[in-house]
């Protein structure tokens, strides 16, 4: 058992160490900061909306900058250790793939949880400081964490693209993957309308295909508006999720598995 | 039960280039065997395809044709992976971590418990001559520094069998005499050693028994002791230098 989850906890802590001490983490961080503080400004300009404008603007930067994090920083995960060799060092110890996959993928989650831990203290913090006698909707952070949920399906399209493309293309990869799965009512609008019996098909066939995470944004709207959603609602969509994950990090094992390291 | 802890049989590998798939043959019916407790140089020029072997029984290439064993195992398999240390050429580490963090970490992935983790670290550090630096990020060590830390790591799991590439490469007089201690030591401990180099000295001094691989294929193989020791030749050099001159005329 150790044998079995050790090498998958010293990638893992290797992941986060090296995520954590890299300086663009911190650049988007501070990003994030600013972008919420301007939420203030933004909201003053309404009538009698701002603390629900900030917490709209603090939720979407949480869920844009984690995004870009998790991109950024997941595309080049695998690349960079063959870029730079180090990946000698760890397939030539008792390493099987996918324990390297995991550890790869949980030392980055990790990291995209602290991220988004600390964007989310920090939209507490400034909805407290805005107005002491305002009640912080409950739900608040439940939505962050439904925002993390999402965040980790973007960190496996991330890892699955590191392991086979330049880190340019995997950010395009994944930045496309990520805005289509968000158009998942679009794709089958698009099919129903059209009609070109080929073009239907093919936008039915990308539908099924690709995630559906419109559903996951639309309950994060919902919390925000006090409505708790149904328990079996939310446990399909963590299950999707979750079965996702788990065939994009399978995909990622089969192609380091088959890969040679010249 | 065989000693053998190394078998490659006709070992064979073919590199496809990108553009035009041209294939061109790197390593050419290698048919090796190196024993227990035996001290193993693979000798070549640049470019004979001592690296891509090395990688061959490591498991980082697969071959094209022919097999390999390490430790009675299919080459790259995890139960004789975990007998191994290997020290590639001009190892790379992650700079973001310090040395002593490296050698944590290598030792997890070997499932070594924490404290023995940690007294092998500091143990290891000091063969090397590099306790003063344990604490240092590794992007600020020099490139002897880097192949001291790259032994100490291929040492963590106290292996039977080590595979250094180059070991020597890019050390000062210091480091190479250092090097050839630590050789000696991990000789007299009975450990089997397969090294790449280039510096026949070294070589000399420290081997059982050489192979020169050239263009692929092995041109040569014999004990050091024969060689240097009445075998005809003068010294490694002039054994190795007829070997490459009489290519495919394997002795």
């Amino acid at each position: 058992m150790t044998n079995l989850v050790g090498p998958v906890l010293a990638i893992a802590r290797n992941t986060l160490r090296e995520t954590v001490r890299d300086r663009i983490v911190y650049v988007f961080l501070v990003f994030a900061f600013v972008i919420t503080l301007a939420g203030i400004l933004l909201g003053s300009l309404s009538v009698g909306q701002d603390l629900r404008i900030l917490e709209d603007i603090g939720l979407a930067t949480i869920a844009f900058i984690g995004g870009i994090i998790a991109i950024f920083v997941g595309t080049s995960l695998v690349y960079k250790e063959i870029e730079r060799r180090t990946i000698y060092l760890i397939v030539t110890k008792p390493i099987a793939r996918w324990q390297f996959i995991l550890g790869k993928y949980l030392g980055l989650s990790s990291c995209v949880l602290l991220v988004t831990f600390a964007m989310g203290a920090f939209l507490l913090g400034t909805i407290c400081a805005c107005s002491h006698e305002h009640v912080i909707n409950p739900l608040l952070m439940e939505s962050v964490l439904l925002i993390y949920v999402e965040l980790l399906f973007v960190t496996a399209i991330a890892t699955f693209f590191s392991t086979f493309a330049t880190p340019v293309m995997s950010v395009v990869f994944t930045l496309a993957l990520w805005l289509i799965a968000h158009m998942g009512q679009s794709l089958r609008d698009l099919a129903r309308v059209s009609d070109n019996a080929g073009v239907t098909r093919l936008f039915e066939a990308i539908y099924w295909f690709v995630p559906d995470l419109a559903k996951l944004t639309q309950v994060r709207a919902d919390l925000m508006y006090s409505r708790q959603p149904e328990p079996e609602l939310l446990g399909f969509l963590l299950s999707y999720v979750l079965a996702y994950i788990i065939l994009l990090l399978s995909f990622s094992t089969v192609v380091t598995e088959r890969r040679e390291f010249p | 039960m065989t000693n053998s802890v190394i078998e490659t049989s006709s070992l064979t590998k073919d590199h496809v280039s990108h553009f035009l798939r041209k294939r061109f043959r790197v390593v050419d019916g290698l048919t090796l065997t190196v024993e227990r407790s035996e001290t193993f140089g693979l000798l070549g020029l640049n470019g004979a395809g001592k690296t891509t072997t090395l990688k061959l029984l490591l498991g980082l290439l697969r071959p094209t044709a022919g097999s390999a064993t390490v430790l009675g195992f299919p080459a790259g398999d995890r139960r004789a992976l975990a007998k191994i240390g290997f020290l590639p050429e001009n190892p790379y580490f992650y700079s973001y971590l310090t040395g002593s963090e490296f050698l944590d970490f290598a030792g997890l992935t070997f499932g070594i418990a924490k404290q023995e983790r940690r007294e092998r670290a500091e143990q290891l550090l000091q063969l090397v001559s590099m306790s003063h630096a344990g604490d240092t990020p590794i992007r600020k060590y020099s490139k002897g520094m880097m192949q001291r830390l790259g032994i100490a790591q291929s040492l963590m799991n106290d292996p039977e069998l080590i595979f250094w590439d180059e070991p020597t490469s890019g050390l000062d007089p210091i480091g190479r005499r250092d090097v050839r201690l630590i050789l000696h030591k991990l000789k007299d401990r009975g450990k089997t050693i397969f090294f790449n180099s280039h510096l026949l000295p070294d070589v000399s001094e420290i081997c059982d028994r050489v192979g020169v691989l050239h263009k692929g294929k092995l041109v040569g193989s014999e004990k050091v002791s024969t060689v240097t020791g009445g075998g005809g030749y003068q010294n490694l050099e002039e054994y190795f230098l007829e070997c490459v001159n009489c290519e495919g005329a394997a002795r």
